[in-house]
C-alpha cells in the first residue's frame, strides 16, 4: 500500500472516534472564529492600518494626509485581512507558527450538517466545492444582468440610458466579474467538488488553504462590485485595463486592480491544491494513463496558472504603483513603456484563454463518453493534447497585440504558433466525435450541452483561425468580429460545458435529479439565443463596428435591436436554469448512487458522498472509460489484499 | 463502417459546405476594398474560409449524423462498440490540420510583407490622435481633422498619440494601427477607390471614444493637387494665422473642442464636456469675467468643475499641445461668438 493509499485508510476509519466540537458559549463565541468575531475584529484591524498609514503621512508631512488613492489602496489589502483572520481562515497556521498547540482537528468540522455549515471556514472540498458554485451563480447573475443593462443601450445609436461613463463601468465590469469571478472559479468549483473523488481521495491534500482560497472569491467580487459604486466613478478601461488609460482612471480603477489581485491568489492556491492532491493523493492503482480526462484537464490547468497568474498580478500592481506610489512603468512621458502592459497582462491572459477552456475539454470528454456508451477515442492523445495546449499557450500571447506597435518581427511567430494551436485543440474534436461515432447515445441535458458547446466551439476556434491570421486580424482586431469570437468561445465554450458539468453532477451534489424537460428547455433556449445573439456580431465588426462604444453608426442600429432582443431571450432562459436548480433541489426525486452508470470514481459512491468519500479505499484496475468492454472495471473495493502498485 | 452509412455521411458534408457556402458568398461580410492592402486582405480571408468551411462541413455532418442515427432510447442499457482508437486517423487528423494552418500561415505571411511595404516616395501623413479627435499633418505641415488621400498613391501614415492609445481604422482600407503615446508607427495604405470612408477608433481612449470618429477622403490625383496647394496658400490655424474661420478651424482640429462640446456657432455637438452655448450664464455660476472664466477653463480645467462632469477628464488629456498664441486665439473665439 502506498503512502498516501495509508492515510487515506486511517482518514476512513477513525473519523468516526470524534464526536463534535461543542459550539462555543459565552465570550468563547466573540473569540471563537467565525462571524461574530470577524464582525469586531475587521474595522478594528483595519482601523490600526489606516491609523498607521495617517501616521506615517503625517510624520513624513504628506498632504492631504487623508488621501483617497493611499487609504483607498490600505483599506483594500487590510479590509479583506481583518475579515479573513476574523472567520478563522489563518487559525490554524497561527497557532502552529506561533509555538502554541494547534487545536486538535476534529473530524466533525469537515463536511456540512446544516445549511451554517456552508457560510463558515469549512475544510470539506464538497462543502467548498457547493460554496464556489453558489458564489459564481450569484456574480453570473450580477455580471448577466450589467450585459442586460448596456445591450438596452445599444438598442439603438445614440444615448440613452447611461452616459458614456458608466457605459464604460458597465462594459469592464460584465467582462471582469465573468472571466474572474465565474468562468474561472466556475470551473475550480467542479474541480473542487469532483477531483478528489475522482482520483479516490478522502479529500484535497490542503484543506485549510482551500478553505481560504474559496473565501477569497467574494472578497475580490464584492469589491469588483463596489469599485463600481466609488464616489468619482468607476474602473471603466475595459477588463483589459490598458495603461495608460488605467492609470488615469478615477478612484474605482485601484478596486478593480486589487480585486484581481485576490481573485488571482485565489486562483493560484487552488491550483497549487489541485496539482499536489492529482500527484501525491490517487488511489492505488490510480496510474497517470487511468486518471479521467478531467482530472487531466484540471492538471495541465493548474499548471498553467501557477506559472501565468504572477503576471496579471504584476501588471495590476504596476498600474496601481504608477498611480499611488507615482512610479513610471507606463507612463510614456517618464521613460515608461506603454506596450510593456500589453505584454505581461497577455502573458497570463492568453494562457487565461486555456484556464477557461481546458477543464471544459475534461468535463465534456467525461460526459460524452459516458453518454454515447463507449471508451473516449484516443484517450492518451487526447491528454497529451492538453499537455501541447498547455506548452504552445505560452508562446502566443502577442497575437492579442498585432496592431499595438510591439517589435514587427513578432508578428509572424507568433501567427504560426497560433494556428498550430488549432491542431491539438482539432485532435480534440475529431476525437470527441469519434467517440459519439456509433455510441449509443443518450441526450440527456447534460449531452445537449456536450454538444452544443461541440457546436458552437468549432465556430469559435474557425473564427480563431481568421483572427491568428495577421492581416486578418489586422482588418478585424478591436472591431464586433472579436466580441463574437470570444462568446463564442467564452458563452459556447466555456459556459456551456460549465452548464453540462452543474447537470452532469448534480445527482451527485445533491442527490437529487434535476428536472430534465426544464433541462432541455433550457438547453435549447440558451443554444437558440447564444448564437442569434453573438453570430451577427461577426457582420457588423467586419463591416466597421468597433468594440466597446456606447454610441454608433446609423447603419448598423436594426442589426444592434436584433442582438438586443436576443440577448434579452438569452438571459430569460437563465431564469430556467435558476428554478430548476432551486426546485429540484427541494423537491426533486432522489438520484441514487449513479443514474449515469459511469465507471469513474465519484460514481461509485453515494449521493452525496459520505464525509470522507471513500468508506474503503478503492483499488484502481483499469481505466476509467471502459464502456462496452466485457467485465471491465475501473476499480474494484473492498480488494481482499490489495494488488502490487507500481511507483509512478 | 458500412458503405452506406459513408456515403449518408459524404451526403450531409456536401450540404454542410453548400449551406456554409452559400452562408459565405450571398451574405457581403467584408465591406468594399478600397485599397490594395484590403484587396490582398480579403483574399486571405477568403484562402482562409474555403479551409475552414470544409473542416466546418465535416464537423457538422459528423454531429448531425450522430444526433440522428446513435441516438438510444431511455432504458437502453446496451453499451456501444468498445473502440479505444484509431492510429491511422489520429495520426490522419494530426497531420491534415497541420498542413492546412501551415499554408494559411504561409499566405498570411506573404500577405503581411507585402501590406507594409510602402513603395518608393510615399506620402507621408503624420497622424496625431489624442482623446477624442484625429489630426492628420501633410508634409507642407498643414494640419486637418479629415484625412484627404490621392488615389492609387502609396501612403505611409504615421502615427502617434498626445495621451491614450487610441487605434487608426478605416474598415474599406483593411488596415490598422495602434497609436501609443511616446512612439510612431507607419502604417501603410495604397487607396484604390474615389469615395468617403469613415475613421474610426477601435482603441477604447475613455469618454468620447465612441464619437471619435473622423472622415477619410479619397479624391482623383489632379482634385489632390489642387486641393493640396489651395490648402497651403490659406491662413493656418495650425500656424496661428487669424481670423474667425481659422479660429474656428482651431477649435475643431488641433484643439479638438469639437469632439467633446457642443458649440452652435461653430455647428458641433460633442456631448462627453458641457456645452459651450450658455458660456455667460456658466461663468456667472463660476463667479469670474467671461473672458478670464473661458481662459481658465483651457489651461486649468480642473479649477472649477461644471456641476455634473467629472474632475480630470479635461485636464487628463487635452489643450497641452496648444501653444499661449492658440489658447488667446480659442478664448477670443468662444467669447466673442457667446452671445
Amino acid at each position: 500500500m502506498t503512502e498516501a493509499a495509508h492515510v487515506h485508510a486511517q482518514l476512513a476509519h477513525g473519523h468516526d472516534e470524534h464526536a463534535p466540537t461543542p459550539p462555543p458559549t459565552g465570550w468563547h463565541r466573540l473569540t471563537h472564529p467565525g462571524w461574530l468575531r470577524a464582525l469586531w475584529f475587521t474595522p478594528l484591524f483595519a482601523s490600526f492600518w489606516l491609523a498607521v498609514t495617517c501616521l506615517i503621512r503625517w510624520a513624513a508631512d504628506w498632504h492631504p494626509i487623508w488621501a483617497a488613492a493611499p487609504i483607498v489602496t490600505v483599506s483594500l489589502v487590510v479590509f479583506p485581512f481583518g475579515f479573513l483572520f476574523g472567520i478563522g481562515g489563518f487559525d490554524y497556521w497561527l497557532y502552529y507558527m506561533s509555538g502554541k498547540p494547534t487545536r486538535p482537528e476534529s473530524h466533525a468540522d469537515h463536511g456540512a450538517r446544516s445549511w451554517k455549515d456552508y457560510f463558515r471556514i469549512n475544510p470539506d472540498h464538497k462543502v467548498i466545492g457547493m460554496q464556489y458554485l453558489c458564489t459564481v451563480l450569484f456574480f453570473f447573475l450580477v455580471a448577466g444582468f450589467l450585459a442586460l443593462l448596456f445591450r438596452a443601450e445599444l438598442a439603438k445609436p445614440g444615448d440613452q440610458y447611461f452616459n458614456p461613463q458608466t457605459f464604460n463601468v458597465l462594459i469592464s465590469n460584465h467582462a471582469a466579474l465573468m472571466i474572474f469571478l465565474v468562468i474561472i472559479p466556475g470551473f475550480a468549483a467542479l474541480g473542487n467538488f469532483v477531483i478528489p473523488l475522482m482520483i479516490g481521495a478522502a479529500d484535497m491534500a490542503f484543506p485549510r488553504l482551500n478553505a481560504l482560497s474559496f473565501w477569497l472569491l467574494p472578497i475580490a467580487g464584492i469589491m469588483l462590485i463596489a469599485g463600481m459604486v466609488t464616489p468619482g466613478g468607476g474602473p471603466s478601461a475595459g477588463w483589459t485595463c490598458y495603461a495608460p488609460l488605467c492609470s488615469h482612471q478615477p478612484l474605482g480603477q485601484v478596486f478593480f486592480n486589487m480585486a484581481v489581485q485576490w481573485a488571482g491568489a485565489s486562483s493560484i492556491m487552488t491550483a497549487l491544491n489541485f496539482l499536489v492532491t492529482i500527484i501525491t493523493m490517487r488511489a492505488p492503482g490510480m496510474t497517470f494513463w487511468r486518471m479521467p480526462l478531467l482530472v487531466w484537464a484540471n492538471f495541465s490547468t493548474s499548471l498553467l496558472v501557477v506559472l501565468a497568474t504572477p503576471f496579471i498580478a504584476g501588471s495590476q500592481f504596476f498600474v496601481m504603483f504608477d498611480r499611488v506610489l507615482h512610479t513610471n512603468y507606463f507612463e510614456s512621458g517618464h521613460g515608461g513603456y506603454v506596450i510593456g502592459y500589453q505584454h505581461i497582462f497577455w502573458f497570463y491572459s492568453h494562457p487565461a484563454v486555456y484556464i477557461m477552456m481546458l477543464p471544459g475539454f475534461g468535463i465534456v470528454s467525461e460526459i460524452i463518453s459516458v453518454m454515447s456508451r463507449k471508451p473516449i477515442f484516443g484517450y492518451r492523445l487526447m491528454a497529451l493534447s492538453l499537455l501541447a495546449i498547455l506548452i504552445l499557450g505560452f508562446s502566443v500571447w502577442a497575437h492579442h497585440m498585432f496592431v499595438a506597435g510591439m517589435a514587427s518581427w513578432l508578428r509572424v511567430p507568433m501567427m504560426v504558433t497560433t494556428l498550430l494551436i488549432a491542431v491539438p485543440t482539432g485532435i480534440k474534436v475529431f476525437s470527441w466525435l469519434a467517440t459519439m461515432w456509433e455510441g449509443r447515445i443518450h441526450f440527456t441535458t447534460p449531452m445537449l450541452f456536450a454538444v452544443g458547446f461541440l457546436a458552437m466551439f468549432v465556430i469559435g476556434g474557425l473564427s480563431g483561425i481568421y483572427l491568428g491570421s495577421v492581416p486578418i486580424d489586422i482588418h478585424a482586431s478591436d472591431s464586433y468580429f472579436i466580441v463574437a469570437h470570444i462568446h463564442y468561445v467564452l458563452f459556447g465554450g466555456s459556459l456551456m460545458t460549465i452548464f453540462a458539468g452543474i447537470y452532469y453532477w448534480y445527482p451527485k451534489m445533491t442527490g437529487r435529479m434535476y428536472n430534465e424537460r426544464l433541462g432541455q428547455l433550457h438547453f435549447w433556449l440558451t443554444f437558440f439565443a447564444a448564437n442569434l445573439t453573438f453570430f451577427p456580431m461577426h457582420y457588423i465588426g467586419l463591416q466597421g463596428m468597433p468594440r466597446r462604444v456606447a454610441d454608433y453608426a446609423d447603419r448598423f442600429a436594426d442589426f444592434n435591436l436584433f442582438i438586443s432582443i436576443a440577448s434579452f431571450g438569452l438571459g430569460a432562459s437563465t431564469i430556467v436554469f435558476f428554478y430548476n436548480m432551486v426546485w429540484s433541489w427541494a423537491h426533486g426525486p432522489a438520484a441514487g448512487p449513479n443514474p449515469w452508470r459511469s465507471m469513474t470514481l465519484e460514481w461509485q459512491v453515494s449521493s452525496p458522498p459520505p464525509i470522507f468519500n471513500f468508506d474503503e479505499i478503492p483499488q484502481v484496475v483499469g481505466g476509467p472509460y471502459e464502456y462496452g468492454v466485457p467485465g471491465a472495471r475501473h476499480a474494484i473495493f473492498g480488494a481482499a489484499k490489495p494488488e502490487p502498485v507500481p511507483a509512478d | 463502417m458500412r458503405r452506406g452509412s459513408l456515403l449518408q455521411l459524404l451526403l450531409l458534408t456536401l450540404a454542410a459546405f453548400g449551406i456554409g457556402a452559400a452562408v459565405a458568398l450571398l451574405i457581403p461580410w467584408m465591406p468594399d476594398a478600397a485599397s490594395k492592402q484590403a484587396g490582398r486582405i480579403w483574399f486571405t480571408y477568403w484562402f482562409a474560409t474555403w479551409i475552414c468551411l470544409g473542416i466546418f462541413a465535416i464537423v457538422a455532418a459528423v454531429l448531425v449524423y450522430c444526433l440522428l442515427k446513435f441516438r438510444v432510447r431511455e432504458g437502453d442499457m446496451r453499451d456501444g462498440p468498445p473502440v479505444h482508437g484509431h492510429t491511422t486517423l489520429e495520426i490522419a487528423w494530426t497531420a491534415v490540420p497541420f498542413v492546412l494552418v501551415t499554408a494559411i500561415a504561409i499566405v498570411s505571411a506573404i500577405v503581411l510583407a507585402q501590406n507594409g511595404n510602402a513603395g518608393k516616395d510615399p506620402l507621408v501623413v503624420k497622424v496625431t490622435a489624442q482623446q477624442f479627435a484625429w489630426q492628420f499633418t501633410y508634409p507642407n505641415g498643414q494640419s486637418y481633422g479629415v484625412l484627404r488621400l490621392p488615389k492609387d498613391r502609396n501612403v505611409k501614415l504615421r502615427l502617434t498619440s498626445y495621451d491614450v492609445l487610441h487605434s487608426f481604422w478605416v474598415p474599406q482600407f483593411g488596415q490598422k494601427q495602434d497609436a501609443v503615446p511616446g512612439q510612431t508607427f507607419s502604417l501603410v495604405i495604397t487607396p484604390t477607390k474615389v469615395g468617403t470612408y469613415p475613421v474610426i477608433c477601435t482603441e477604447l481612449c475613455g469618454l468620447g471614444h465612441s464619437l471619435m470618429r473622423s472622415t477619410a477622403i479619397v479624391m482623383p490625383v489632379a482634385d489632390y493637387e489642387r486641393w493640396y496647394k489651395s490648402a497651403g496658400a490659406a491662413p493656418s490655424a495650425a500656424a496661428g494665422g487669424g481670423g474667425n474661420a481659422a479660429a474656428e478651424q482651431l477649435f475643431k482640429t488641433t484643439g479638438t473642442c469639437a469632439a467633446c462640446h457642443t458649440f452652435t456657432p461653430a455647428g458641433t455637438t460633442g456631448k462627453v464636456g458641457p456645452s459651450l452655448d450658455h458660456l455667460k450664464e456658466a461663468a456667472a455660476k463660476a463667479g469670474q469675467p467671461l473672458d478670464a472664466y473661458v481662459r481658465q477653463s483651457i489651461e486649468d480645467p480642473d479649477a472649477y468643475i461644471t456641476p455634473g462632469y467629472a474632475k480630470g477628464v479635461m485636464s487628463g488629456s487635452c489643450c497641452k499641445q496648444l501653444s499661449s498664441n492658440q489658447v488667446d486665439q480659442l478664448v477670443h473665439y468662444l467669447v466673442e461668438n457667446t452671445k
